[in-house]
C-alpha cells in the first residue's frame, strides 16, 4: 500500500512540476499521479517547496546600485571629455548624472523615461526580442493561470489579469518579469501557432484606452488600457492577427 | 564584433574607440543590465548576504562589459549568471569567507533527515505539503543556507531565478541529468529541513 518514491520516479515528478518534460512525458506522468496517491503526496510536496522557495524575498535593484553599474557603460559621449580617468575615479559624477536625467526623465512622462531616450515601444520590441533569443521566453512556465498570477504577485506585488484563451487559440504559455526603461514590469506570454506574444501590462494607469495598432523594431504591436493596466501586446504576428487577439483578450478580461 | 581588430590602425583612434564604446554601451543595456535583479539573487545565496551580493554584483557587471565580445547568443541571463557565480566564487575565496565552508557538514544531516521523510509522507499526504506552506521566510532562508553548494546553487537558480533546465545547464556546465537529480535532492532536503522546523 504505502511505497518509498524511487530517485529516478522523484527526479520526472520534479521536472514534471518544472513544465519541464516532454509534451507526451507530461501527460503520461500526469496520469500516472492521478492514479498512485504516493505520487500526487510527493507531487504536492514539491510544489509546496517550490512555492515557498519562489515567495522568499529577493533584493530588490536599488537606484543608487542601477545608477553605478548604468555609469559603468556611460556612452562615449558622456566619457570623452575625460577619457584618461578609471570609471572608479569618476563614477560618482556620472551616477549623480545618472540619476538626475532618470529623475527628470521620469517625472516629465513614462514614454521617454529611457535614459538613452528609446522609445517606450523600441524597448518593449528589444524587451520582446531577447525574450525569443532566451532558452526561455518565461520565467514561470505555465499554461494554468493559477501558477502565473502567484508568481508575478510575488516577483512584483502585482499581477494583470492572465485568462487563458486556449479555446480561441491563443494558450497562455506562462508569465516573466521584464524590465522596459528601468522598471520591473509583468509580462505575459501567449502563443498562437508557432508565434511567440508577450502581453506586457505597467501598472497605474486609470483611464481606459481602445485599441491602437503600432509596430516598432520590425514588430506588430496593439496599445490599449483598462484594470489599471497600460497594455502592450507585442509579435511577429500579422496586424489583423495580432488586433483579434488583443479583441479575445479584452473581452475575456471584461466578463465578471 | 564590438571590438575593432588589434591590427586596425585609423587616423583617427578616438573616434573609433568612440563609436566601440557607444555599441559597448548599447549590448551593456540588452544583455546585463536586464539581468541584474537575478544577478544580485543569486549571489545573495552564494554569499549568504544581500551587501556582499551588490559589491559582487557590481564586479561581475565589470567583468561582463570587458568580456561582452565572448557573449556568443543564446540566453543572456545564463551568461549573466555565469559571470555573476564566477565573480561570487572568486570572491568569496579572497574573503575567506565562512559562508562557503560551512555547508558541507549539515548536508549530512538533511540526508539523514530526508531518508525519514517518505515514510511519513504516506501517513497524511495534504498536512505535509500544507506545513511547509506554513513556514515563514526566515525558516525557508535557514534552509537554504543549510543546502550543500552544488545542490543549493541549482535549487537558487531554478527556484529563485526561475531559470529553465537548459540554462541552468549552461550556467553550471553541467549535463542536464545532474541539474535534474541535484534539483530533486535539494527541494527534497529543503522540504525535510522546513519540515523539521515546523514540527
Amino acid at each position: 500500500m504505502t511505497r518509498i518514491i524511487s530517485d529516478d520516479e522523484r527526479t520526472a515528478l520534479n521536472a514534471f512540476v518544472d513544465g519541464e518534460l516532454e509534451a507526451r512525458e507530461m501527460a503520461v506522468w500526469a496520469s500516472r499521479i492521478a492514479g498512485d496517491r504516493a505520487l500526487a503526496a510527493a507531487r504536492d510536496e514539491i510544489e509546496a517547496t517550490r512555492e515557498v522557495v519562489a515567495a522568499l524575498e529577493r533584493p530588490a535593484v536599488s537606484s543608487d546600485f542601477l545608477a553605478r553599474i548604468e555609469a559603468m557603460a556611460a556612452p562615449a559621449s558622456a566619457t570623452a571629455a575625460k577619457p584618461a580617468r578609471r570609471w572608479t575615479e569618476g563614477w560618482q559624477n556620472i551616477a549623480a548624472a545618472v540619476v538626475i536625467t532618470a529623475l527628470v526623465a521620469s517625472s516629465a512622462t513614462y514614454y521617454l523615461s529611457s535614459p538613452r531616450g528609446t522609445s517606450f515601444e523600441a524597448l518593449v520590441a528589444d524587451a520582446h526580442r531577447r525574450s525569443l533569443l532566451a532558452a526561455s521566453p518565461v520565467d514561470v512556465l505555465s499554461s494554468d493561470r493559477h501558477t502565473v498570477k502567484p508568481y508575478l504577485d510575488a516577483h512584483l506585488g502585482l499581477s494583470p489579469p492572465a485568462p487563458d484563451l486556449a479555446t480561441q487559440g491563443y494558450p497562455l504559455v506562462g508569465g516573466r518579469v521584464e524590465v522596459i526603461g528601468q522598471q520591473p514590469v509583468p509580462t505575459l506570454v501567449y502563443r498562437h501557432n508557432e508565434h511567440t506574444i508577450s502581453v506586457v501590462a505597467r501598472p497605474g494607469t486609470t483611464a481606459a484606452a481602445a485599441p491602437k495598432p503600432l509596430a516598432s523594431g520590425g514588430y506588430n504591436m496593439v496599445e490599449w488600457s483598462g484594470d489599471g493596466f497600460a497594455f502592450t501586446a507585442v509579435s511577429d504576428l500579422e496586424p489583423d492577427e495580432l488586433r483579434s487577439f488583443v479583441a479575445d483578450y479584452v473581452t475575456a478580461t471584461r466578463s465578471p | 564584433m564590438v571590438r575593432a581588430p588589434s591590427g586596425g590602425r585609423t587616423d583617427r583612434p578616438q573616434i573609433r574607440q568612440a563609436v566601440d564604446q557607444d555599441r559597448a554601451a548599447e549590448l551593456f543595456h540588452q544583455i546585463v543590465v536586464p539581468h541584474l535583479a537575478d544577478g544580485l539573487a543569486l549571489a545573495r545565496w552564494l554569499a549568504g548576504n544581500a551587501s556582499d551580493a551588490e559589491d559582487i554584483v557590481q564586479d561581475a557587471c565589470m567583468r561582463a562589459l570587458r568580456g561582452l565580445d565572448g557573449y556568443r547568443g543564446g540566453s543572456a541571463r545564463a551568461w549573466m549568471l555565469t559571470i555573476v557565480r564566477n565573480t561570487a566564487f572568486s570572491w568569496l575565496a579572497r574573503q575567506r569567507s565562512s559562508a562557503l565552508v560551512m555547508v558541507g557538514d549539515l548536508a549530512d544531516i538533511d540526508e539523514a533527515t530526508s531518508a525519514n521523510a517518505p515514510g511519513g509522507a504516506e501517513l497524511q499526504p495534504t498536512p505535509e505539503s500544507e506545513l511547509i506552506r506554513q513556514a515563514d521566510q526566515r525558516t525557508v532562508t535557514a534552509a537554504i543556507a543549510a543546502l550543500s553548494l552544488p545542490t543549493r546553487e541549482v535549487l537558487v537558480l531554478r527556484d529563485i531565478n526561475g531559470c529553465s533546465y537548459k540554462e541552468i545547464a549552461e550556467v553550471l556546465n553541467l549535463p542536464i541529468g545532474t541539474v535534474m537529480s541535484r534539483l530533486a535532492r535539494g527541494r527534497q532536503q529543503l522540504a525535510a529541513a522546513v519540515k523539521r522546523a515546523e514540527q
